[in-house]
C-alpha cells in the first residue's frame, strides 16, 4: 500500500468541484495519488470538530472545493466561510499550520485551478509532513 | 433492527473495458476488498453497466447474499442512477447504494501501483459509508396542478402556453402593462427577417384564446411562501393585492438593455449618439425607403453611421469604468453582434446611400444562419474597423462643419492606422443586463451569479432548474440569449414543470435532514443555522408523558445542504444519505489504508 503519510482530503461539492475533478479525469491530467475526493452536497455539513478530527487522525491537508459565490444553497457559502474561520482559530490553538486547510472554489471545468490547488497542497504537506496537533 | 456490523456489502468492480483495468489491477483490488469488514461479496466485470454486470447485483440481492451495494466504476454522474435502477429491479430500496469513482478520479489520472492502491482506498471508504446507509423513501407531497410564470416576455409566454397545452392551469404575472417584453421593442429579427410584432401577435392570440391561462399585468410578486407543489405568492397590483396558490414557478423575469452612462462614447453629451434599441425603433418607424436614398434620423439625412460594438459588455476591470455599485459586465451579451449587423444590412438595403462603419472588438455571429449576416454586411459594403479593448474609439465633436461628430479609432485591420471617421449618427451596440429581481431572488433563496443573472443548478445535469424544488427558469433572466434560445429554454422549463405537476403528487429526493427524537434536546441551533426559512422549526411534542420542545423538519422544504447537522451539540440531526457520521467513517477508512 502507499505511504500512510501526507494524505490530502478533498471535500468536493457535487454540483461544481466534483464534476470538476471528473473533468480533470476526462482530460487525463495526472495529479498526485495521495488525494482522496469525497463528494458532498455542501461542505457546510461539517462542524469544526470534523476538520480537527481529520488532522488528529492523520490527514495532512484538507482542501474544501466549494462552488464559491455560485453555491446553489443561498447563504451556505457564507456560513461555510465563517465556519472555517473558527476552524482556523482552533488550528492555531493546536499549533497546526493553517495552510493545511484551504477553502477554494472550483467549477465544473476549472481543470487548471483544480490541479494548481492539489499541487500546492501536495508541496506543502510534503514539506510539513503529517500533522502533529499540540 | 440490524446493526451496521450486520450489513452485508456487495462490492462490484468494473474493468470498463480496459479504461480502468489498464491502470488499476482490478483483481488485486478485488482480493483486498474481499477481506474488508462488512464486505460479503466482491466481484469484477468487464462492464458493470452492461446487463450481465447489473445481473450480478440483482442476483446477489435476490439471494440475500448482500443488502448494501457499492459499484466501483466511472463517475457517478454517468451510472449512479443505472445501478440504483438495478437495485430497484431486484426489489430492494435504491438508496442502499454507494458509488466509488475509480475511472475519472483514479485510472484516468494515476497509473501503476498508486492507482491500484487509491482505488482500494476509495472502495474501502465507499463500503464504510454503505454500511451506514439506510433504506429511504421518496418524500411524497400533494401538488397543485397550477403554475405561475413570473414575467410575460417571450420566454414567459412560451412557457405558459406549453404548460397550459398539457392541461395545467397557468397564471402569468407581468409587471408592465402588457405582455411581450423586449420583443415589443424589436423590429425584423435576425437571421430570418421576420417581424417581431407578427410573431408576437400570433403568440399573444394563442395566449388570450387559452382558457387555462390567466394574465395579470401591472402586477409584481412581492413574496413567495411554501414549497414545491404548494407555493403561495403575494402579488401586488396597481390597485389591489392578492394571493395565488400554485404548484410550481417559472422565473422568466427577462432582461433590459444596457443604459450607457453620461459621456460613455459621447452618450448624453451629443444627441447624435444613440443606443441600438433607439436605432431599431427608428428603423421600425421609418418609411421603408426615402426619396433621397439616405436613412433619416430626427428628420435629418444620415450620411455616415458609426456603430460601436461591445458597449456595456465584455468590460474589463482596470479598463472600463464600473457603475456606481462597482458592477462591471464582464460577460459577452451574445446577441448584439447579430443585431448590429442585422440593422446595418437593413440600412444598406433600404437606404443605399447611407454609409455604415462597423467598429468591433470581435464579431460573434454565433448560431444557425447568423454568420450569413456578416457575409451579407460585407457584400453590402459595410466598412469594418477593429479596435482593441485598451484602445477604444472615442466620439468627439467634429472640428469641421461637414459632420457633427468624429469617431477616432485605431484600426487593427489596417495595422493600427489612426482614423477619424466623420459621423452623422453613432450607434452604441448596448448589451443585455438582467432585470433586477434581487428582492425576489433573496426571498425565494434563488442563487444569483456574480454577473447578476440567475443561476441554474447545472447546465448539463439539471438545466433550467433551481436548487429550490419546483422553481425553474427560462429566458434572459439566466443569460443573454436571442428570442429563439429563450423559447428553447421556455420549452425546457415548461416540460419540467409539467413532468413535476402532472401526477398531482410529487416524489422528492429523500436526501433531507432528519431529527433523531431520542437525542434532540430542542436547543434550536439547527433552526438558527438553517438557510431555508420554514424548513426547520421547533415544536412542542409529547414524549414519555411530558411536553418537550424538539426540532422538526418540513421535508418538502429542506434543501438538503446539511447546515443544521454541523451545529447540533447532540448530533441529533443529520442528512439522510449524506450523513456526517458516514463521512467520519469514510475518513477513518482513508487513514487506515
Amino acid at each position: 500500500m502507499s505511504s500512510k503519510a501526507n494524505k490530502i482530503l478533498i471535500l468536493a461539492t457535487e454540483t461544481c468541484a466534483y464534476p470538476g475533478a471528473d473533468s480533470v479525469g476526462q482530460a487525463h491530467s495526472s495529479y498526485p495519488a495521495n488525494t482522496y475526493i469525497l463528494r458532498v452536497k455542501a461542505p457546510v455539513l461539517f462542524p469544526e470538530s470534523f476538520y480537527i478530527d481529520c488532522f488528529k487522525k492523520g490527514i495532512s491537508g484538507i482542501i474544501v472545493m466549494s462552488c464559491g459565490e455560485e453555491c446553489p444553497y443561498e447563504g451556505a457559502y457564507k456560513a461555510l466561510a465563517d465556519r472555517l474561520n473558527s476552524v482556523y482559530q482552533k488550528m492555531k490553538a493546536l499549533n497546526l499550520d493553517l495552510k493545511r486547510l484551504r477553502l477554494t472554489a472550483i467549477c465544473t471545468v476549472c481543470n487548471r485551478a483544480f490541479l494548481n490547488e492539489i499541487n500546492q497542497m501536495n508541496e506543502l504537506v510534503n514539506k510539513l509532513g503529517p500533522p502533529q496537533p499540540a | 433492527m440490524m446493526k451496521e456490523n450486520d450489513k452485508k456489502v456487495g462490492v462490484y468492480i468494473c474493468y470498463c473495458g480496459g479504461n480502468i483495468s489498464d491502470h488499476v489491477d482490478v483483481e488485486a483490488v478485488r482480493n483486498r476488498v474481499e477481506k474488508m469488514p462488512g464486505v460479503a461479496v466482491a466481484k469484477t466485470n468487464m462492464f458493470m453497466c452492461s446487463d450481465p454486470g447489473q445481473e450480478l447485483i440483482i442476483d446477489d440481492l435476490k439471494s440475500g447474499k448482500i443488502d448494501r451495494v457499492v459499484v466501483a466504476s466511472c463517475a457517478p454522474s454517468l451510472h449512479e442512477t443505472t445501478f440504483r435502477g438495478a437495485i430497484e429491479r431486484a426489489g430492494a430500496n435504491p438508496f442502499i447504494y454507494e458509488h466509488a469513482n475509480i475511472r475519472e478520479q483514479v485510472s484516468w489520472v494515476h497509473h501503476g501501483d498508486p492507482a491500484t492502491d487509491k482505488a482500494t482506498v476509495l472502495i474501502s471508504a465507499a463500503a464504510a459509508k454503505a454500511r451506514k446507509l439506510k433504506p429511504l423513501e421518496p418524500i411524497r407531497v400533494d401538488a397543485k396542478k397550477h403554475a405561475v410564470v413570473i414575467g410575460g416576455g417571450i420566454a414567459g409566454i412560451k412557457s405558459a402556453l406549453e404548460i397550459a397545452r398539457n392541461g395545467i392551469e397557468v397564471a402569468i404575472i407581468e409587471k408592465t402593462g402588457s405582455l411581450g417584453g423586449n420583443l415589443n421593442n424589436l423590429g425584423r429579427l435576425a437571421p430570418s427577417g421576420e417581424n417581431a410584432s407578427d410573431i408576437l401577435q400570433e403568440i399573444l392570440g394563442k395566449v388570450k384564446a387559452a382558457p387555462s391561462i390567466t394574465i395579470h399585468t401591472g402586477c409584481e410578486v412581492t413574496d413567495v411562501q411554501g414549497y414545491v407543489g404548494n407555493f403561495t405568492l403575494d402579488v401586488k397590483g396597481r390597485t389591489d393585492s392578492f394571493k395565488i396558490d400554485t404548484g410550481a414557478i417559472v422565473m422568466a423575469t427577462g432582461s433590459v438593455s444596457y443604459q450607457p452612462f453620461e459621456g460613455e462614447f459621447g452618450f448624453g453629451t451629443y444627441p447624435q449618439v444613440i443606443t441600438l434599441p433607439t436605432l431599431i425603433e427608428a428603423l421600425k418607424q421609418s418609411k421603408y425607403q426615402t426619396e433621397t436614398g439616405w436613412f433619416e434620423f430626427g428628420g435629418k439625412p444620415v450620411r455616415n453611421i458609426a456603430m460601436i460594438h461591445c458597449v456595456g459588455s465584455r468590460q474589463i476591470p482596470g479598463i472600463h469604468e464600473p457603475r456606481e455599485n462597482g458592477q462591471l459586465n464582464e460577460y459577452c451579451s451574445r446577441t448584439c453582434c447579430s443585431a448590429v449587423l442585422n440593422a446595418a444590412n437593413q440600412i444598406k438595403e433600404r437606404f443605399a446611400k447611407t454609409r455604415v462603419v462597423d467598429m468591433y472588438r470581435d464579431i460573434r455571429t454565433y448560431g444557425r444562419g447568423q454568420e450569413a449576416l456578416y457575409d451579407r454586411a460585407s457584400a453590402n459594403k459595410v466598412v469594418f474597423m477593429r479596435y482593441e479593448a485598451d484602445a477604444m474609439p472615442t466620439v468627439e465633436k467634429s472640428s469641421t462643419p461637414d459632420f457633427p461628430l468624429t469617431v477616432k479609432i485605431k484600426d487593427g485591420l489596417t495595422f493600427n492606422e489612426e482614423m477619424d471617421v466623420p459621423a452623422d449618427l453613432v450607434v452604441l451596440a448596448t448589451g443585455i443586463e438582467p432585470s433586477d429581481v434581487s428582492g425576489l431572488a433573496s426571498a425565494m433563496k434563488l442563487p444569483v451569479g456574480t454577473d447578476r443573472f440567475l443561476l441554474e443548478v447545472h447546465p448539463k445535469l439539471r438545466p433550467v432548474e433551481f436548487p429550490v424544488a419546483g422553481v425553474f427558469l427560462a429566458g434572459t433572466c439566466q443569460a443573454p440569449m436571442d428570442a429563439g434560445e429563450a423559447c428553447n429554454a421556455a420549452g425546457a422549463a415548461a416540460a419540467k414543470t409539467c413532468a413535476l405537476l402532472s401526477k398531482g403528487v410529487i416524489e422528492l429526493d429523500p436526501f433531507v435532514a432528519e431529527v433523531n427524537p431520542d437525542k434532540c434536546q430542542g436547543h434550536g441551533n439547527c433552526v438558527d443555522a438553517c438557510i431555508k426559512e420554514g424548513a426547520l422549526k421547533l415544536v412542542d411534542v409529547q414524549r414519555g408523558g411530558k411536553t418537550v420542545t424538539q426540532a422538526q423538519v418540513t421535508a418538502a422544504m429542506c434543501l438538503g445542504c446539511g447546515a443544521c447537522a454541523a451545529v447540533c451539540p447532540e448530533k441529533a440531526i443529520d442528512l439522510n444519505g449524506w450523513a456526517l457520521e458516514q463521512y467520519e467513517d469514510m475518513v477513518d477508512a482513508i487513514v487506515a489504508a
